[in-house]
């Protein structure tokens, strides 16, 4: 672990004490990728910050409806996402054109390879022009499938879908991001 | 970052040692997928501390207004 890794962490820890217990746990458990998600999904720090504060206050309103059938991080992205959706919804989607996958896989160049950056402070802002550039679906399929505490099968729930069908989508969301994330150098 | 080749034998592993040598000469990180370098990205990035005081505030707000002690009297 980093040394920013280790910051992170006992920082959230330090302040998830001033929340009642049963949100603490929850909140030490899954506040960073419920807040990476916001983050590199809405491409705004505040919004980011404001999602997260509104998906955990969901969350505490709503922990008896939690019923353990599924696990509290994908319950707890299941809010995340919905709330993210009608966040972007608000004002993302009077602006950009959207276009179909297919017109968007012809237009990238062809070939997955190794992603190969130089250390930067801009590694943010590439990664986020890169997912900025994708489709939502596979903006939000890629967030997913890189936590790695959720299957195919749970990001296929989360998304609607059967895991085959994430597994195919995913082929051509790392193959699309490989290819915008090349040319944001 | 370690390049993961299950399959790299021989001149690979070769090419595998020579690559991760320039990356390491030069400060290069490489990953061999999307979700490798988002993972990287989620691992670096800080949770802003103002969202944990932001919920206890509106925690502390939304909660119903404590019944007077009286009230029971009137009821």
């Amino acid at each position: 672990m980093n040394q920013a890794c280790a910051e992170a962490q006992s920082s959230t820890a330090a302040e998830s004490h001033l929340l009642p217990a049963e949100l603490g746990a929850l909140y030490d458990a899954h506040s960073r990728a419920i807040y990476y998600l916001a983050l590199r999904f809405l491409g705004d720090a505040q919004k980011a910050e404001d999602a997260t504060h509104d998906v955990f206050l969901k969350a505490l309103r709503n922990m008896h409806q939690f019923r353990g059938e599924a696990s509290a991080r994908t319950w707890l992205y299941r809010i995340a996402i919905n709330h993210c959706k009608n966040v972007r919804s608000a004002w993302h989607d009077r602006h950009v054109l959207p276009s179909s996958d297919n017109e968007f896989i012809e237009r990238l160049p062809g070939g997955e390879s190794p992603l190969r950056i130089l250390e930067t402070k801009e590694l943010g802002d590439r990664i986020q022009r890169a997912l900025d550039g994708l489709p939502a679906e596979y903006r939000l399929l890629l967030l997913l499938v890189s936590d790695q505490e959720l299957s195919y099968q749970e990001a296929g729930a989360l998304t609607g879908q059967s895991a085959d069908a994430v597994r195919g989508k995913l082929f051509r969301a790392r193959k699309a991001f490989a290819g915008i994330f090349a040319k944001t150098e | 970052m370690k390049p993961q080749n299950k399959f790299s034998t021989g001149r690979h592993q070769e090419q595998a040692a020579a690559a991760e040598q320039t990356a390491a000469n030069s400060g290069a990180l490489e990953f061999q997928s999307a979700e490798e370098l988002l993972r990287h990205d989620a691992a670096q990035t800080v949770v802003p501390p103002e969202i944990a005081r932001r919920l206890s505030k509106s925690i502390a707000e939304s909660a119903p207004p404590r019944r007077p002690w009286w009230r029971k009297l009137l009821d």
